[in-house]
């Protein structure tokens, strides 16, 4: 997996890569706009992080360009001014993902990982983490034969879990696609659905499936 | 008593003054020269006097009341000038320095003064925004810095074999860095609505089920407390809002609710209509907000008792932002509270005309 940074401000474009690259992922940086569009014209990328203050041509306008020359690559837009509108330009400049600065490298790191799979997965009927079994058509969760009685969000939060299985789910991601919000409710919503849920899947069973990763977020995985 | 008033009485004595010395000055210089011989005389004389007094008080009176009614008249017209000054200075509050005031261009007294009224609305008008875009810089400049520490932070972290000490110091710092990041979020989200730079994304929405969310919502949050939520009442109302501002204005309020209350406490919300308005309440027993610090519950920053703030997280900012929420809406919000027992907030929405 190759991942193009696109970051004028050297020292995040530097841990970003570190990063990166701590996750298995090759990783080049640009720190202009115009650079970085020659270097994604000449490479192909599984992953472009895009900041959108950049000197010369800005995110956005490299994005557009992007989109114009049909380039599907999966782009994360990255912005220090965080506020809806711009997410929503963003988006519908063909940006797949947008993550406000400052951000938790974490986070980043699951969003580039989640873009990854994107095109990928979603297919399947049944979701399968250890025991732990998910059907999406008749939304039945059943651990060890065992059924499991969830409630809407608990559902969606489960499946939203069970489809990123091995990989951290941040907070924010979470509240993304599970409650549809968009901006940081800084409640602890998040950590308390995940309580019940664990309440409910992990309580009875010796072999616990869902972890909370400290600072960040959580993560469904068979192995602890 | 108004400028006209006085003005006019001034003007009406005046008048009346002066036709009394005109009227006297008249008579003593045509009067025939008194002849004051005989007592028969004398007597006549005074009662010329009096004659001329007489028609001096019957023209007088009705004169001076012309000049009450005239003064009237020009006092008003003269003033209108400042009547329209005053009205319109009263519509400039800060959402709208950058108005100015309709000039006559007569070049007269009041044209002048609405010139110097003008400029000094623009000299406020600058420093306003001058302090607004401050802060929008200040906050944006502010997101890189905190980006790269909270990176370097989360980096050191990574390492396999650090000690458990390091490990808790570094995570508190990073606390610490996620609070800062969410305080200068909430601030550029103030600075930007002020200068009327968020648009809405106005679409019909059922606030009912938005309610009837933010309830199962708030419900999980009061879990862990013990306390108890309550849905009263939610009647079916649409009105035309921003979907998401209004989620987070309904949470924003449960989260107080939930924060700001005690353990085994209860927390009832309810959204009924009134008139041409959405009414949502939501009320908690809590420690409240005592009667005089009530003004100042949506001031940015603003914490209730100081002694308590630190203990409740939370960046000072929800209040502010749920009333601006409100505003962007053409709502009012406001908060009611019995110390020591209930704390009441009341939102109200005006409904969509269809």
């Amino acid at each position: 997996m190759r991942v193009l940074i696109v970051e004028d401000e050297k020292k995040t474009a530097s841990f970003v890569k570190k990063a990166l690259q701590a996750e298995g992922f090759a990783a080049d940086v640009c720190h202009d706009g115009d650079e970085a569009l020659a270097v994604a014209r000449a490479t192909p990328f599984d992953v472009i992080v895009l900041d959108i203050m950049l000197p010369g041509r800005d995110g956005l306008g490299v994005l557009r360009q992007l989109r114009e020359r049909k380039n599907p690559t999966p782009v994360l837009l990255l912005s220090a001014r965080g506020e809806v509108n711009e997410r929503v330009e963003g988006l519908n400049a063909g940006a797949d993902d947008y993550l406000p600065k400052p951000f938790e490298l974490s986070e980043l790191v699951a969003r580039v990982r989640a873009l990854t799979r994107r095109q990928h997965d979603q297919k399947f009927t049944v979701l399968r983490v250890a025991d732990l079994t998910l059907d999406t058509t008749t939304h039945r969760a059943e651990r060890g034969g065992r059924t499991i009685e969830l409630t809407t969000r608990e559902y969606r939060l489960l499946e939203f879990l069970m489809r990123s299985a091995g990989r951290l789910c941040a907070r924010m991601m979470i509240l993304e696609k599970v409650w549809d919000y968009d901006f940081d409710p800084g409640t602890n919503l998040v950590d308390v659905y995940v309580r019940r849920l664990r309440d409910k899947i992990d309580a009875d069973f010796e072999i616990k499936l869902l972890h909370t990763v400290r600072g960040s977020g959580y993560l469904l995985k068979e192995q602890p | 008593m108004t400028v006209r008033t006085r003005l006019t009485a001034w003007y009406a004595a005046v008048m009346f003054a002066s036709l009394l010395a005109i009227g006297l000055l008249v008579y003593r210089e045509f009067a025939p020269e008194p002849k004051k011989d005989t007592p028969q005389e004398i007597a006549e004389d005074a009662s010329d006097f009096q004659e001329v007094l007489r028609i001096l008080l019957w023209c007088g009176v009705p004169a001076a009341l012309l000049a009450v009614g005239g003064g009237w008249w020009l006092t008003q017209k003269s003033l209108a000038p400042v009547e329209r000054l005053t009205a319109a200075a009263e519509k400039i509050n800060a959402g709208n320095l950058g108005e100015r005031l309709a000039r006559s261009g007569n070049g007269d007294e009041f044209d002048r003064l609405t010139a110097v009224f003008n400029a000094m609305l623009g000299r406020l008008d600058d420093s306003f925004s001058r302090i607004r875009e401050f802060t929008l810089h200040a906050s944006h400049e502010l997101k890189t810095p905190l980006t790269v520490m909270q990176g370097e932070v989360e980096t050191a972290l990574r390492e396999a074999d650090l000690p458990t000490a390091e490990r808790e110091r570094l995570l508190s710092q990073l606390d610490e860095i996620q609070r800062l990041a969410k305080i200068v979020d909430g601030l550029s989200l103030l600075t930007k609505a002020d200068a009327g730079q968020v648009k809405l994304d106005l679409q019909p929405e059922p606030l009912d089920e938005l309610v009837r969310d933010n309830f199962a919502d708030a419900q999980i949050l009061a879990e862990s407390q013990g306390i108890r939520v309550e849905l009263a009442a939610c009647e079916p109302i649409a009105i035309r809002g921003d979907r998401h501002r209004l989620r987070q204005l309904l949470l924003n309020l449960a989260d107080n609710a939930v924060k700001y209350n005690h353990r085994q406490g209860h927390i009832t919300m309810g959204l009924r209509r009134a008139g041409e308005a959405a009414e949502f309440r939501i009320e908690n027993t809590g420690p409240g907000i005592v009667a005089e610090a009530l003004p100042q519950v949506f001031d940015r920053f603003f914490r209730g008792d100081p002694a308590h703030a630190t203990a409740i997280d939370g960046c000072g900012l929800g209040l502010s932002i749920a009333k601006w929420i409100v505003s962007a809406h053409h709502g009012d919000i406001r908060i009611e509270s019995m110390p020591g027992k209930l704390t009441t907030v009341i939102v109200r929405l005006p409904v969509s005309s269809k």
